[in-house]
């Protein structure tokens, strides 16, 4: 029968190289994580009047019932701040429109040059604009769950920032950026959910989580050992 | 080196480990739950409402808000809510929901806050109590301003928050969800907030734990050597070697076969030959010293010669657990090793 030491020491070597590279690999996109703050993750730096007031519109201009009268079936109507000024935004069963509350003409669905004018207006930056396109079907990985059309303008800045502009109502939806886009690589390795980057709650990671766990308590266990053995040693180099 | 990786590996193991250890329980524990009920949503009607049309009646122009709640707003919408036509105005500081036939500004009472609770919740239990609050806090970390929490008798102990100005649901909160967030708090090591990853104490335990794997990664491949993959050689390429073993205490000298090139320590245990140890064949403890019969002496490497003393390693001592069975070989081992291993 083998000591406890040497199964245990033995059950640490095969199951680190079971499971070992994928700990490396815990320790390495976790302390990414936890070093590199969130907000900059999220671009907030990147990003400037998000907070733009309304200014409401004098009733003799265009009325909230000339809109209702005009889309019987709007189910929201609302004014949005955009590039600082006012806008009516209608919102029908299968449309939305963004209007100007003077002269209620109809502004979207929104151009390039308007998408590329937003994208200027929010960025903090002082990168020109490299390329602005409107992304209406496969949607890259980084705006998977929303809805399209968007436009997509990226600047030339050492981030890679890109904008990502909803043509019916103006709004910067979301922004990306490389520290993003490695976030994202790195979050999808920690959690080993290869393919959607998302579900945490899959068998591979279970199985990698279990045995690493197994693997942890071993290495804690012979701890027990490693430091036992040396303590009396020295017990002994003193006799 | 190894020595050195060694030590490393052993006291950060011994400053972190338990961190390491709870890191992995934690990252367990978070992803064995199913999303679907940590979130409530297992238990949620799905009220799949299709946004109503204004209507007919004759509404309230936004100029015709009052002047306090416009002042400031970001965005002013027109909707129904309930059925209702309704103004929501937002301002940096939260949402207030206004009538578009009255003006007044539209709170939700207890009694409605219960209503929208129970319209909600499907699952098997009835309302048991109805509590307020304001948010932020540990379970509306995500939302402002003041709440409803209603709470629900099923297993799982649903709570339903709903805003007390606009009647939003704001969260569903169950004992999955209240474990999850115990574990996540383990996991990212924020114990008052349980938000915040990037905080101080995270950094500093990650940055130290990165080289418990680095220091763990290289000592992989020098614990490895090619026999311990013996087992993809068809069996009649794997050769033997036979060691002949003395015992003082003991007259005949035995002969085992070995695998060659397995660790000496492990493949003699492996044959019911115990040398003493401590660490279980790790170089730490030094116990397993056996005096080699024939010189020239296999070489002594950084381990043995911080653990065995000069005049016994010219003697021609080694440990076994740093020799490798590569050759037929005679060991003379401490008296009483053979009876008590047998």
């Amino acid at each position: 029968m083998l000591k406890p030491a040497v199964i245990v020491r033995n059950l640490h070597k095969w199951l680190g190289l079971i499971v070992g590279l994928q700990i490396l690999i815990w320790l390495a996109t976790g302390l990414y994580m936890v070093v590199v703050n969130i907000d900059f993750i999220h671009g907030d730096p990147l990003v400037k009047n998000m907070q733009d007031t309304v200014v409401v519109p004098d009733n003799k201009l265009l009325s909230v019932a000339s809109l209702r009268a005009r889309y019987p079936d709007a189910t929201r109507i609302g004014l949005k701040p955009l590039m600082g000024k006012t806008f009516y935004s209608v919102t029908t069963a299968n449309n939305r429109y963004l209007l100007d509350p003077e002269t209620g003409t109809v502004q979207s669905p929104l151009g390039e040059e308007a998408a590329r004018d937003i994208a200027k207006y929010h960025f903090t930056g002082e990168a020109p604009v490299i390329s602005a396109t409107l992304i209406t079907s496969n949607p890259p990985m980084e705006i998977q769950t929303r809805r399209l059309p968007l436009w997509r303008v990226d600047f030339d800045d050492r981030f890679s920032t890109s904008f990502y502009i909803d043509p019916q109502n103006g709004s910067l939806v979301t922004r990306r950026h490389l520290y993003w886009r490695i976030f994202d690589f790195l979050w999808m390795l920690h959690i080993m959910d290869y393919e959607d980057r998302s579900d945490a709650h899959n068998l591979l990671l279970i199985t990698a989580q279990v045995t690493g766990l197994t693997f942890a308590i071993t290495g804690l266990w012979l701890l027990f050992y490693s430091f036992n053995g040396r303590r009396r040693k020295s017990r002994a180099a003193i006799r | 080196m190894m020595r050195l990786l060694k030590k490393l590996h052993k006291w950060v193991g011994l400053l972190i480990g338990i961190q390491v250890l709870l890191w992995l329980l934690s990252g367990l524990v978070i992803s064995l739950l199913d999303p679907q009920i940590v979130s409530g949503k297992q238990w949620a009607v799905t009220s799949e409402t299709v946004a109503q049309t204004l209507g007919p009646l004759k509404l309230l122009e936004p100029a015709e808000l009052p002047p306090a709640l416009l002042k400031g707003a970001t965005g002013i919408d027109l909707m129904t809510r309930h059925g209702k036509p309704v103004y929501l105005v937002r301002n940096t500081d939260g949402e207030n929901l206004v009538d578009a036939m009255h003006a007044s500004v539209i709170t939700t009472e207890k009694s409605g806050a219960e209503q929208l609770a129970r319209k909600d919740f499907g699952g098997d239990g009835k309302i048991i109590s109805i509590e307020s609050g304001m948010a932020p806090d540990r379970e509306t970390r995500n939302s402002h301003g003041a709440y409803w929490r209603v709470n629900f008798s099923d297993p799982a102990s649903t709570s339903i928050y709903i805003s007390a100005s606009t009647g939003e649901l704001l969260e569903r909160r169950n004992s999955f969800w209240r474990v999850r967030d115990f574990f996540w708090m383990l996991h990212i090591m924020d114990y008052p907030g349980r938000e915040n990853f990037n905080n101080p104490l995270i950094i500093t335990v990650a940055l130290i734990a990165i080289w418990l794997g680095i220091s763990g990664f290289m000592l992989l491949f020098g614990s490895f050597s090619r026999s311990d993959f013996f087992f993809l050689k068809t069996p009649a390429a794997r050769d033997e070697v036979v060691i002949t073993l003395f015992d003082p205490g003991v007259q005949q000298p035995q002969r085992v076969k070995l695998r060659k090139g397995s660790n000496l320590f492990l493949s003699l245990a492996t044959h019911g030959v115990s040398l003493a140890s401590i660490c279980g064949g790790g170089g730490e403890c030094g116990k397993c010293r056996v005096r080699f019969e024939t010189a020239p002496w296999p070489g002594a490497n950084e381990i043995e010669l911080g653990l065995v003393p000069k005049r016994l390693r010219e003697r021609g001592y080694r440990l076994a657990c740093q020799q490798t069975a590569d050759r037929d070989m005679t060991l003379n081992l401490p008296e009483g090793t053979l009876v008590s291993g047998q």
